[in-house]
């Protein structure tokens, strides 16, 4: 019943959320033909325009463009990118598997890292670990992740010549994956941490040391299930964040991702790549979500 | 066994370097291209790919821009008028495509053709072309439209040649081939062995920066052996490299300011000259790190491009204001019939150097009792169409097709379609009919050169500074030249060292 209903849901915020964007794009200033008109050097007589106005099908009234887009988006046919004059979906086809490379890589080295060092946080209050996550996460929050990037790519790349970041095999790939992991490490461990110290406070969990249990065995067995509901529902957060952070390392790195493509696609104007994009980020949140939503269905019974 | 793997590990070592040595004559590395931009895909019908192209030196045009401005023959010999629709075009002969097929008329007009079905922009100066193979080496050029000057139009962007294969893929004539590519990130570039030259020829991986900084930081890495449009902040910090050769070059990218002529401060000449006298063109550069004060509406390398520098003259301008009858009061303030002379001076954020000179023109125009209003806007078409503003500073390529005419007709002739300023000269219209049936491009020269007399005379737009571009090199190919704007990143010569 309930991925019915999360089915359901979603192709309805799906539908609401293009025509939203489709309006929000529209209404954007600046037209895309004079951008295309200026950036190309061409002359701006009417002709020009109007064929130019044609061959992009601006000419139409909105809902007449919003509904020929809709019924050729769900049938695969996400338009021509007014700028590469290439079909959109191939230009996503073959961005998109390096963009969700780095994302998902990121965000998937995440837990792995936050759930023994949030541990370890946890049974050692402001011990080592404790302290040193408190400050990453302190950092992290403080620090947008292109100026690390910026500045990991000055002294790793440049002074000391330890890296070569500009490289195209999977080693060009360590940085951008590793800041996007880093941030959501930070944040996902003080969020383990904290939720194992809450745990730590509960009556049953003196019972349990009462009872001879070791601290790192009661808070194993007793806040782990608590701590990692908490780290799932934060992780939503995370990957909404990951989106934009990856965006704009795609860029910083120059690799050849979605988040590159849709900075040059947005100056641009070019609507048929913005609104599948807006459509590829909102997929993305909401099968996040209801992955999220399944997962801590599948944990909620188990926190008690 | 033992034996038997040791001798098949050698074979095979053996046999990679034969091959090397076999593909790769004369350099075992390639060389390392870092730019901004690449081009979105092979198909030169598409998009802006025809620009792109031609600027990774992979396409060439009939005509073509050189790196004095001056409008030249590139695949073509010679264009010579008919009547007023039609041209014959005379090909070069021994041209071929990187597949040994040549550039033939009917390879021409089969591309040309193709390219004017598929991308509006091809149509935009002389309609719909249609071509017609005389012989091998000749075409006949009818245009929709009549153009003065076909070698122009054949040097614009879209029209690159390529050579049309049965799949719908395209050959090009420029001296590299396509070997790779991938769409924003690299393309491995190698000579085309049928280009002169191509022996000495290195091949080139051409790769996408779409942060300035990341290339500037790749450049510094040794990751590359050409950074094309450094920022210009990097550029003290570059030139203490010895490891690497930092060279600027003027674009043709022209920074201007369009005084609106409707607005009623403005409607007077003498205050418009005014304004134009007062800026200081030498500070404008300082605050964008580079530039040469305008000598008129074209970057100096052009022919027809003034020769003098636009003159800073605030006494004059004092007096021209006064003239005008905007005295200045006890404080300073310029009035008229009681009304302080305010403008709003606008930018735009796509051009971040148009941003950084608002506050510079604001403190220019100060001493004169001119309160100025700056803004950014970030629709800038828009809101210079609706002429909401006295002031508008500007980027504009004035000369993209190596002739004057273009931008004096689309931006300054009574009612063009880019008249920003609102202009209107039946003088300065007259100037301009004359380009309609000149050819000759020194008598075009002398037609922009009257032309732009007369906008200093009438003042509908300030012309500020040429800017500069920034290239980095490293010892490789520090021997490289830059011209052309964007236009010819990688060509024939690159100034490989041996």
């Amino acid at each position: 019943m309930l991925p019915a209903r999360i089915t359901l849901r979603t192709v309805a915020s799906l539908l609401a959320i293009s025509l939203v964007a489709f309006a929000v794009i529209s209404a954007m200033p600046s037209d895309p033909v004079a951008i295309a008109i200026r950036a190309w050097n061409l002359p701006p007589d009417g002709a020009t325009v109007a064929g130019l106005r044609a061959q992009w099908g601006l000419d139409r009234p909105f809902l007449e463009r919003y509904g020929a887009w809709l019924s050729r988006f769900v049938r695969g046919d996400w338009g021509i990118s007014f700028r590469t004059g290439e079909p959109v979906l191939q230009e996503f086809q073959q961005r998109l598997p390096l963009t969700l490379t780095i994302a998902l890589s990121g965000l998937a080295l995440a837990p792995l890292f936050a759930i023994p060092l949030g541990f370890f946080a946890a049974l050692h209050p402001r011990g080592l670990v404790d302290r040193a996550t408190r400050t990453l996460a302190v950092f992290v929050q403080a620090v947008p992740s292109i100026w690390l990037g910026l500045i990991l790519l000055y002294v790793l790349g440049v002074q000391m010549r330890w890296i070569r970041p500009f490289t195209r095999d999977w080693t060009g790939l360590v940085l951008p994956i590793g800041l996007i992991a880093l941030h959501s490490l930070a944040v996902l461990t003080r969020v383990y941490r904290r939720d194992l110290l809450e745990i730590a406070r509960e009556p049953f969990f003196r019972t349990a040391l009462a009872k001879g249990l070791g601290r790192g065995a009661a808070l194993w067995r007793h806040g782990h299930a608590h701590a990692l509901y908490a780290m799932v529902s934060t992780f939503r957060a995370e990957a909404s964040w990951a989106v934009g952070s990856t965006a704009a390392l795609e860029v910083l790195f120059g690799l050849p991702g979605i988040g590159q493509f849709l900075v040059e696609s947005i100056a641009a104007r070019d609507y048929p790549v913005l609104q599948a994009y807006v459509m590829v980020v909102a997929l993305w949140l909401l099968v996040l979500n209801a992955g999220v939503a399944l997962c801590l269905a599948w944990l909620g019974p188990r926190r008690a | 066994m033992k034996t038997m793997l040791r001798a098949l590990r050698l074979s095979a070592a053996l046999l990679a370097s034969a091959a090397g040595f076999a593909t790769i004559a004369h350099a075992a590395e390639p060389l390392r291209v870092g730019a901004s931009f690449i081009a979105s895909g092979l198909d030169p019908a598409k998009g802006s790919n025809g620009w792109a192209l031609a600027s990774h030196g992979i396409g060439e045009n009939l005509f073509s821009v050189d790196k004095d401005g001056v409008l030249v023959p590139e695949l073509a010999d010679r264009a010579d008028r008919i009547d007023t629709l039609t041209w014959r075009v005379t090909l070069k002969p021994g041209r071929a495509f990187s597949d040994g097929t040549p550039v033939s008329a009917e390879a021409v007009g089969a591309a040309l053709t193709h390219t004017m079905a598929n991308n509006k922009a091809a149509l935009a100066t002389g309609g719909i072309l249609r071509f017609e193979a005389e012989d091998p080496l000749t075409i006949k050029v009818t245009t929709e439209r009549p153009v003065p000057l076909i070698q122009a139009l054949f040097a614009e962007w879209p029209l690159i040649v390529y050579g049309l294969k049965a799949d719908g893929s395209a050959v090009f004539s420029g001296p590299y081939a396509v070997n790779a590519f991938k769409p924003d990130a690299e393309i491995e570039l190698v000579a085309n062995p049928h280009f002169d030259g191509a022996e000495k020829r290195s091949p080139v991986t051409y790769r996408k920066f779409a942060d300035a900084q990341a290339l500037t930081l790749a450049l510094e890495a040794g990751e590359l052996d050409l950074a094309f449009g450094l920022p210009a902040e990097s550029i003290a910090r570059l030139k203490n490299d010895p490891e690497l050769t930092v060279k600027s070059f003027p674009v043709g990218y022209q920074y201007l300011a369009y005084l609106n002529t409707r607005q009623p401060a403005l409607a007077d000449a003498r205050v418009r000259r005014a304004i134009d006298l007062a800026i200081d063109r030498a500070q404008l550069a300082t605050a964008i790190h580079g530039g040469l004060p305008a000598t008129g509406a074209y970057a100096p390398y052009f022919p027809f491009a003034g020769k003098a520098a636009r003159p800073t003259d605030a006494t004059a301008a004092a007096a021209l204001l006064d003239d005008a009858g905007w005295t200045a009061g006890a404080d300073g303030a310029r009035q008229k019939d009681g009304a302080p002379l305010r403008l709003t001076v606008l930018a735009y954020p796509q051009r971040p150097d148009l941003v950084a000179m608002l506050p510079v023109v604001k403190a220019q125009l100060a001493p004169l009792g001119i309160a100025v209003e700056t803004k950014i806007v970030e629709n800038a078409n828009d809101v210079a169409a609706s002429g909401d503003y006295d002031v508008f500073l500007w980027a504009q390529h004035t000369a993209p097709s190596g002739d004057p005419a273009f931008f004096l007709n689309s931006t300054f002739r009574t009612g063009a379609g880019l008249n920003f300023t609102g202009y209107s000269s039946l003088d300065f219209d007259q100037i301009l009919d004359g380009f309609a049936n000149e050819s000759d491009p020194a008598k075009r020269a002398e037609i922009a050169a009257r032309a732009q007399e007369k906008l200093f005379e009438d003042a509908p737009v300030s012309f500020l500074l040429s800017p500069v571009w920034h290239v980095g090199l490293s010892k490789a190919l520090a021997g490289y030249e830059p011209w052309g704007s964007d236009y010819h990143v990688l060509r024939a010569e690159i100034g490989e060292a041996n």
